[in-house]
């Protein structure tokens, strides 16, 4: 009965078998509250067209948000760091070696330190 | 360990017309408020009742880009994740129902998993308008998870470093409020810790100013332009649920407090002061997080909402997660 043991780390712990059930309980529940809604729709007509406030629809994939895109507004606001770390990176193994080396040193004097 | 299953499906049960029915009384009292805060009249109380019942007696119109199970799938996914939350929450008092089965952390997941069923649900609408306000939740749960990130190390640090066992614990949490654990320097940690809280709130729930996905004005509801009838009320329903545990796990986390002990009645009255005074504090953080910050501010831009999480929220938590570390080394 292993399956049925709370996943611990020492400090965290959950049961994911418990979960999944009362998950599968409530999708059981919401399946039933969403069936008392009314299924019906006009199909095929102007009503399942993308609402794009009246204009004229374009070729979907010039439109959708390309995965490129996807973070732009995280991307956007953290521009300045973006680019200074893109410039670390030039593609020289001896300046990542040169990093690498960095970092352990101050790691180990801070571990000194502490 | 059929016990258990028996109290969870229950418990299951009961949460859910908790969630909804809950759901229902704090959106009334939230739009209320905020309409008399705009010198409005405002919309009846039981009015996210009557909505419900009108969304539900809609067309239940699927696109015909969208990809037809997701999109369906979307609101139900969103709800019961929801619901789910609300195990592990304690509730006026009492322990969570699922109390040593799921901890802090596990709570930090579930509260993004109605997001994500969101931005699933809006990529699947094959909608332009709905793919940016996808694209643009995503954006805005990336800012907001670094500091609730830094709020629930925060309080597991503290906890641990008082002695308390199960440190992700809400249980742990609750029984030990975290201002009677600090000094000076962990007061105004937490201080900064709760701010950060009240700023992550709206976010979470897709509330203004945070709520640039959907940006009524500008994308016409974002991830949720396309749906509508059933589909559309079970998100209803979802966010609407998703006020209570939101709200739950910020006065579990800062205001734990019972004052039962200071009457001396029966217990069942004692229980009956208990959910009272939970339903003040629920209202009261609601009043604060929620509608006084989409009242009083305007729509953030994308780029504003991440500047605010890394750059404000991040330094504000990191700042009171130092001071409650000094405090604690004081």
């Amino acid at each position: 009965m292993e399956y049925m043991t709370t996943l611990s780390s020492g400090s965290g712990f959950w049961h994911p078998l418990l979960w999944l059930t009362a998950f599968v309980v409530v999708v059981v529940l919401a399946v039933i509250i969403r069936s008392f809604g009314a299924r019906k729709y006009k199909m095929d007509t102007e009503q399942t067209k993308p609402f794009l406030s009246g204009n004229d629809e374009s070729d979907p994939n010039e439109i959708h948000v390309r995965a490129g895109n996807l973070y732009w507004g995280y991307l956007e606001t953290l521009k300045g760091y973006y680019e200074k770390m893109i410039s670390l990176h030039t593609g020289n193994p001896a300046d990542y070696l040169l990093w690498l080396f960095g970092v352990l040193a101050l790691v180990v004097l801070i571990g000194l330190l502490a | 360990m059929t016990e258990i299953f028996l109290k969870l499906i229950i418990g299951v049960v009961s949460m859910t017309a908790l969630g909804i029915v809950g759901g229902f009384i704090i959106q009334g009292v939230d739009r209320k408020l905020a309409a008399l805060m705009q010198a409005r009249i405002g919309p009846l109380l039981r009015q996210p009742w009557w909505d419900f019942l009108k969304l539900m007696r809609k067309e239940n119109v699927v696109p015909e880009h969208a990809v037809p199970w997701v999109y369906n799938a979307a609101p139900i996914m969103a709800f019961a994740s929801v619901i789910t939350i609300f195990l592990y929450l304690p509730f006026a008092g009492f322990n969570p129902l699922m109390e040593g089965y799921g901890d802090l952390i596990l709570i930090m997941y579930l509260l993004a998993m109605p997001a994500l069923a969101m931005v699933f649900g809006g990529f699947a609408s094959g909608s332009p308008y709905a793919t940016i306000g996808a694209q643009r939740e995503m954006v805005t749960m990336i800012g907001y998870e670094l500091p609730l990130g830094a709020i629930v190390i925060s309080f597991a640090w503290k906890m641990a470093q008082s002695g308390l066992a199960h440190p992700f614990s809400l249980k742990t949490i609750a029984a030990n409020p975290i201002w009677n654990l600090v000094g000076p320097f962990g007061i105004i940690g937490f201080i900064l810790l709760l701010l950060a809280m009240i700023v992550v709130t709206p976010a979470e729930l897709s509330k203004g100013p945070f709520d640039a996905p959907e940006a009524k004005s500008e994308l016409a509801e974002g991830l949720l332009v396309e749906y509508s009838g059933r589909n559309l009320a079970m998100f209803y329903l979802a966010l609407g649920a998703k006020m209570i545990a939101m709200l739950g796990l910020t006065v579990a986390l800062f205001f734990p407090y019972t004052i039962s002990q200071y009457f001396q009645v029966d217990t069942t009255v004692k229980i009956v002061i208990e959910v009272l005074f939970y339903i003040i504090k629920i209202f009261l953080v609601m009043f604060v997080s929620v509608t006084l910050m989409r009242v009083s501010m305007a729509r953030f831009r994308i780029t504003q909402i991440v500047e605010i999480y890394w750059k404000l929220g991040g330094t504000m938590t990191f700042l009171g997660l130092f001071l409650i570390m000094l405090d604690g080394k004081l």
